[in-house]
Formats: C-alpha cells, sequence, structure tokens
C-alpha cells in the first residue's frame, strides 16, 4: 500500500485545497498521471500518481484543505509490472 | 533558466490555451527549454474552477451582444476579462531550474511588473499583502493566476496597458471589489504596447535570470 502525501509547495505555503479529483475510489491509474488538482492562493497544481494500482482510499476529499506531508490517498500498488501484465495475458 | 520567447499576437483565448499545453508537455519532458508567450486576447472572461457565475455581474446575452465569449480556465484565482489593450504572459518556466516554491514564483511575477512600472513609467506600483497582483494607488493594473504541471508553469499574468475599463465593469475581478487601471490612464500621451511587452520581456529575464535563446 502506499500512501499519497501532499509535497512541499514551497517555504511560507503551510496548506493547499483539495480542488479535483481526476480518479475515484477503486479506479486503477499509472504512474506519474493526475491523481488530485490542489489549489493554493492564484495557484493550481497536479499531484501525480507515485507508482501505478489501484485507489483503495480518498483520504482528502474536494474542498479540505490539508497541509504539506498530509496524506491525500491510499494506493495499492501493482505487484505485475505493465509490461509483465501484458506477457502473463 | 533559458527560455525562448513567443509572441503570439492577438490571439484566441482556447487557442492559447491549447498551445501552451503542448509547451508544458514538452518542457516537462525536458525535449524543450522554458518558454515565455506573449499576446493579447480578444474580449473574454475566464473562470476557474473555484469562480462564482455570481462575479459575472451581466448576463450572458449582454456579454454576447458586446462581443465578450466566457472560458473556463485551469489556473488559480476567480474569475478575470482579458481583451484589446491588455499585455497577456505566460511563462512556461521549469521550475525545477528555478526554485520549486510557488509563492516566490507568484512574488516573482508581480516583481517583473513592478520592476517595469517603477524604473521605465516612474509608478508607484506596489503588491498588497493576501492580494495577488499589482496596483498603482488604490487601482489594481496586473492580475495573476497560474497552474502547474510536474513544476512546470502555464497561465500567468495579464496587465492593463490601454484595456477599455469598461468591460471590467461586466465582472467583481478576481472575485473582489477592486477598482481597475491601465497604464494608460496615468498619461496624457498614448502608451506603446508593444514598448510594454518588450520590457515586460526584459524584466522577466532579470527577475527569472533567464538566457534567451
Amino acid at each position: 500500500m502506499v500512501q499519497v502525501f501532499l509535497p512541499e509547495l514551497g517555504e511560507n505555503i503551510t496548506k493547499a485545497t483539495v480542488s479535483f479529483w481526476h480518479v475515484e475510489e477503486g479506479a486503477t491509474i499509472e504512474e506519474g498521471s493526475d491523481l488530485v488538482e490542489m489549489a493554493t492562493d492564484k495557484a493550481v497544481f497536479n499531484v501525480p500518481a507515485p507508482c501505478s494500482g489501484t485507489i483503495i482510499e480518498i483520504v482528502a476529499h474536494e474542498g479540505d484543505t490539508i497541509e504539506p506531508g498530509e496524506a491525500l490517498a491510499v494506493i495499492e500498488e501493482d505487484t505485475v509490472a505493465p509490461k509483465d501484465k501484458e506477457e502473463v495475458e | 533558466m533559458q527560455c525562448k520567447i513567443i509572441d503570439l499576437g492577438i490571439i484566441d483565448y482556447l487557442r492559447a490555451c491549447s498551445i501552451q499545453k503542448e509547451a508544458v508537455t514538452s518542457v516537462v519532458s525536458g525535449s524543450a527549454s522554458s518558454t515565455l508567450i506573449t499576446c493579447e486576447h480578444p474580449h473574454v472572461i475566464t473562470l476557474s474552477r473555484r469562480s462564482e457565475r455570481k462575479n459575472i455581474l451581466v448576463d450572458e446575452a449582454e456579454l454576447k451582444k458586446c462581443g465578450v465569449g466566457i472560458c473556463f480556465a485551469d489556473r488559480g484565482g476567480d474569475v478575470t476579462y482579458h481583451g484589446p489593450g491588455q499585455i497577456v504572459l505566460y511563462p512556461i518556466f521549469d521550475l525545477r531550474q528555478y526554485k520549486k516554491d510557488l509563492h516566490l514564483y507568484l512574488r516573482s511575477l508581480e516583481q517583473v511588473v513592478i520592476d517595469t512600472l517603477r524604473d521605465n513609467f516612474g509608478l508607484n506600483a506596489h503588491r498588497r499583502d493576501k492580494a495577488t497582483g499589482v496596483w498603482v494607488g488604490p487601482y489594481k493594473v496586473a492580475s495573476i493566476g497560474i497552474g502547474v504541471r510536474n513544476w512546470v508553469t502555464y497561465h500567468g499574468l495579464s496587465l492593463n496597458v490601454k484595456t477599455d475599463n469598461k468591460y471590467f465593469s461586466f465582472i467583481r475581478s478576481c472575485g473582489m471589489d477592486v477598482k481597475m487601471a491601465s497604464i494608460n490612464d496615468f498619461f496624457d500621451d498614448d502608451v506603446s504596447l508593444d514598448s510594454v511587452k518588450d520590457l515586460l520581456v526584459k524584466n522577466a529575464a532579470k527577475v527569472f535570470n533567464l538566457t534567451l535563446i
């Protein structure tokens, strides 16, 4: 299981708000694709998936304001790499 | 940071968004250098995901009659207006080569405008605490709203040079009760749009330590 955290955004940025989830619980996701859009002051930014897998839990919901280091979601990581998966199938 | 300059002239807002999206993909992948895009837009009101429709103060029929479109913008901030006489800067900057700090980036964008207005026009341009943008006296002259993908920036800032301020009466700019103005309002002689554009690029190079290519 991989917990996805809100990354550090710079000095003096102590929080960001969940603007929009690109995925829902139960969805599969590829490493690097967009998980969620976050917003702070006049900026929106993406948080990409750190691994491929299945979204087990959305921890922070749209409208929630969280701090860097707090959890956004939990991903059950794929144990089979995409290339290996094709060979198995 | 190496940076190329692209002037898109007068360009449809959504077309400019599409160009930015392609540029961001290239910069994120490392296949292109950072890019500073300058342009103007035909009349358009843009709304972000968090914008409230009530901040558009006239109905769509009236906007259509005045030739003003409405577009969604995947950027921060609230509702804003773009139109002729307003310079728009879209820095597609790789913050991994500058500093991965969103607030520093916003303050730096403000500084580009402040330096331009103070050093080249003698205007007392300043920022306001907790209100991103640039003011001259009580008037807001530049608005900022950005997007960041994998630490590469898009959208940016708009500076009113000789904008028809009547169009700002159609919205509650940035969701706030602000008085908007253009640089031209502070001078008797007409201010050249192209000269302001060149000065903004020059000051962006200075603030962001750009090597223009």
